[in-house]
């Protein structure tokens, strides 16, 4: 394997290339600083690797067997997690939105969970850049948050028939709706074409209108010094028990087994694998693991509830075309207390293609034989609405090793997850409220699929050393120079999708990092 | 709901020209007859086709072929199932252990091989699976049977439903790249999309 730096000790060290890798690569290489970042998955090149086909696609995620367990064991791989130079951002849906001000402060507003050690406005200026610096297309008026808009470019049209019969239900029910702000070009930009609305964007956007760090920040990173190493997959991180520093990283490339020292290192390899690497990395002065004096890592993952509801209409929908999500509305996203539940969630109309309706109504519903036959011949005669549910962090939704291994000899994750009564309650509410929205539209609901989408904690943030693995920088408490990014360290979920608010963490984080190698790392 | 193709004239395939050539050398492969198989025993196979033709009611040999291929390939992987639950073998132990353990079903309750049964008695079967409901003695012992009947649903439904001749039938515009859609609003179809007849 071609290695710039060899075993020279290294300024930074990111492992995973993902949306948070993705930004402090590029950020810290712009500062001068020597960076390498290894990921486990391949550098995928769209042209060649990417297909606009759902089946063969799947090799987008996370395919590593995971072992789930609890009340509601989750759907791994492609559902939630990426894998490559990349990372998720590769095959998500684009959708992209900031976190409103009550969700950094759950606790002090609804008295569950915690808040976090930062407010929405501590995050609002990188909120601000990272909408400019992918050009997020979106509407001049955004009606729910802090954030009113106008979004950088202008939002997208045409919609979907999908998106017009969703606004329509909700403008019959006096909800407000709006067209979706996306990490999606609806004019072009930096040499990249807007969207031509095939709908492929969870299988990798072959025109590349839609933004991932696979496309925009990891080139940019190369082009400012930093070293990407694809098909590099971090085992353990290694530390110095006296000093408490991490000193660098063991990698298995093909193989075999590599070391790299740095002076920092940021593990940026999301939910699962990041408390699954802290846990495998312990030694005798750390057993029960790196950065885990607290006891917190792996506890606290969170999904979003992200149910979907099919309802058939007297005309053609044609879920198939068009960007998956184009109008959302938010009007249920703060916490109203006649609902009997705190928190809330956001609505998109989203649209699907054959093996994700298929899959969803005959695993998810429990339909087979000539029901699930017939009903999919009227594929294009259904609307689809999802929601992005709140779920409050609970100590038992958790990340532990398990006793199998995989081919390198390390334990596999084992991911343990239930609901709470406020997620159930909270679901019941938006399953009505979506079904109330097509059958205003003039559909008739047919099928209610149980699902979740995205992950977030597992290493959360916190000013307490005892309840928290890393402070409000991303910092270990433990390891004065490793940090952990992207959406591992959320204390609590939100109610809408994450990526924004993971990428303006991540920039946060650099720009502490860059003030504070100028005072020497 | 509907018991034939809203489509009938409809072909995804004839657009299949102007797909760029990665995605159309990958959907076109499923349109090959399956010769032979690598991991699948020829028990196993023959059971598999009817299985799978019940669980999609679709018994046309061209389209379940790379249904049954996509099993074979599956049973062949490296990479992993994205997740398993804990208590449940490897996918592929556990396809394999409920293709013979409905084998032996079939013969204990009708005294015939699986492929042999009526498609009702399949049904009968495969929804015993479906709420775990097979006695669990014998080859069935710690198999969990609901976790075993989603495997081979969800295998066999990505699979059926990839099938380009499934995509006309249903009217899905199929790949549509490098074209895209240029007609997206309520009743709106692009002139090289289904055009619905009836
Ligand atoms: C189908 C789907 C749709 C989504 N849609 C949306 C959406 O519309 N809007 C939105 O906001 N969010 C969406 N998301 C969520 C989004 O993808 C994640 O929030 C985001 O990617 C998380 O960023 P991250 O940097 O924490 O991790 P990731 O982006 O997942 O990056 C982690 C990287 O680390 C690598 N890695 C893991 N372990 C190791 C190791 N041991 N060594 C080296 N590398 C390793 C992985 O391969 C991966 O590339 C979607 C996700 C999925 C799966
Ligand atoms: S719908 Fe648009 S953004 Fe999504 S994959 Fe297609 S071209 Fe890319």
């Amino acid at each position: 394997m071609q290695r710039r730096f060899g075993d020279q000790e290294v300024d930074i060290c990111i492992v995973g290339a993902g949306a948070a890798g993705g930004v402090l690569a590029r950020d810290l290489a712009r500062a001068g600083l020597k960076v390498v970042v290894l990921e486990a998955g391949p550098f995928w090149d769209p042209q060649q690797d990417f297909a606009s086909d759902e089946l063969s696609m799947q090799k987008l995620g996370w395919q590593e067997t995971v072992l789930v367990a609890g009340n509601n064991p989750l759907k791994m791989g492609h559902n939630n997690t990426g894998r490559g130079v990349g990372g998720g951002t590769v095959h998500f849906t684009g959708v992209f939105l900031r976190f409103h001000e009550s969700d950094f402060r759950v606790y002090s507003q609804d008295g569950v969970a915690d808040d976090w050690p930062i407010s929405y406005a501590d995050l609002a200026p990188y909120y601000d850049r990272i909408e400019r610096e992918i050009a997020v297309s979106g509407p001049k008026h955004f009606p729910w948050g802090p954030f009113a808009g106008p979004y950088p470019y202008p939002e997208r049209e045409p919609l979907s028939a999908n998106a017009v019969v969703f606004r329509q239900g909700c403008e019959k029910l006096g909800i407000k709706s709006a067209v979706t702000p996306l990490a999606i070009l609806s004019a072009p930009f930096d040499g990249r074409p807007p969207c031509i609305n095939r709908g492929f964007c969870n299988q990798g956007c072959l025109p590349n209108a839609k933004f991932s760090t696979l496309i925009q920040h990891i080139p940019q990173a190369i082009a400012a010094g930093a070293e990407v190493l694809p098909d590099c997959t971090v085992t353990q991180v290694e530390v110095d028990e006296k000093s408490r520093r991490v000193t660098g990283v063991i990698f298995v490339h093909d193989g075999t087994e590599y070391r790299q020292p740095a002076k920092i290192v940021i593990l940026a390899n999301f939910v699962v694998q990041m408390p699954r690497l802290l846990l495998n990395s312990a030694t005798p002065a750390f057993p029960d693991g790196l950065a885990n004096s607290s006891g917190m890592v792996g506890k606290g993952i969170m999904p979003h509830s992200s149910y979907d509801v099919y309802a058939k209409f007297p005309e053609e929908i044609r879920l198939y075309k068009g960007t998956p999500v184009l109008a959302t509305t938010q009007d249920f996203y703060e916490t109203d207390h006649t609902r009997g539940f705190v928190r809330g969630y956001t609505l998109h109309a989203h649209g699907a293609r054959p093996v994700a309706m298929a899959t969803g109504i005959s695993v998810g519903a429990g339909t087979w034989g000539p029901q699930l036959r017939r009903a999919m011949l009227d594929f294009n005669f259904y609307a689809r609405i999802t929601q992005v549910g709140e779920v409050l962090p609970s100590e038992k939704n958790t990340v532990t090793l398990a006793d199998e291994k995989d081919d390198n000899g390390l334990p596999l994750p084992l991911v343990t997850f239930g609901y709470g009564d406020n997620d159930l309650k909270l679901i019941d509410h938006a399953v009505a409220k979506m079904k109330e929205i097509l059958t205003a539209a003039g559909g008739k609901p047919e099928f209610v699929i149980p699902d979740t989408a995205h992950l977030m904690g597992g290493c959360r943030m916190g000013a307490d050393p005892r309840t928290s693995v890393v402070d409000q920088w991303g910092r270990t408490h433990d390891h004065p120079n490793l940090y952990l990014a992207g959406a591992p360290i959320f204390v609590t979920g939100g109610g809408v999708n994450p990526t924004e608010t993971v990428m303006a963490l991540a920039a946060r984080t650099a720009d502490h990092l860059i003030q504070q190698a100028r005072r020497g790392l | 709901m509907a018991t034939k193709s809203h489509y009938p004239h409809y072909n995804v395939l004839d657009a299949a020209e102007d797909w760029d050539p990665h995605t159309r050398k990958i959907v076109e492969a499923r349109l090959l007859p399956l010769e032979s198989v690598e991991h699948l025993t020829t028990a196993e196979t023959k059971t598999l086709y009817s299985v799978v033709a019940a669980l999609i009611d679709d018994d046309r040999s061209e389209i379940l072929d790379y249904v049954v291929k996509h099993f074979d390939d599956t049973l062949g992987k490296r990479i992993g199932e994205s997740q398993r639950k804990t208590g449940v073998p490897p996918q592929a132990d556990l396809i394999r252990r409920t293709l013979s353990g409905l084998g032996k079903t079939a013969r204990d309750n009708y005294g015939k091989p699986f492929p042999e049964l009526t498609v009702d008695e399949q049904h009968t079967i495969l929804g015993q699976l479906e709420r775990g409901q097979i006695p669990a003695d014998g080859i069935w012992m710690n198999l969990p049977q609901k976790e075993a009947f989603t495997k081979l649903l969800s295998l066999t439904v990505e699979a059926y439903y990839s099938h380009p001749k499934i995509w006309s039938e249903i009217g899905h515009g199929g790949p549509a790249y490098p074209r895209g859609y240029v007609r997206t609003g309520p009743g709106l179809v692009d002139p090289w999309e289904a055009q619905r007849e009836e």
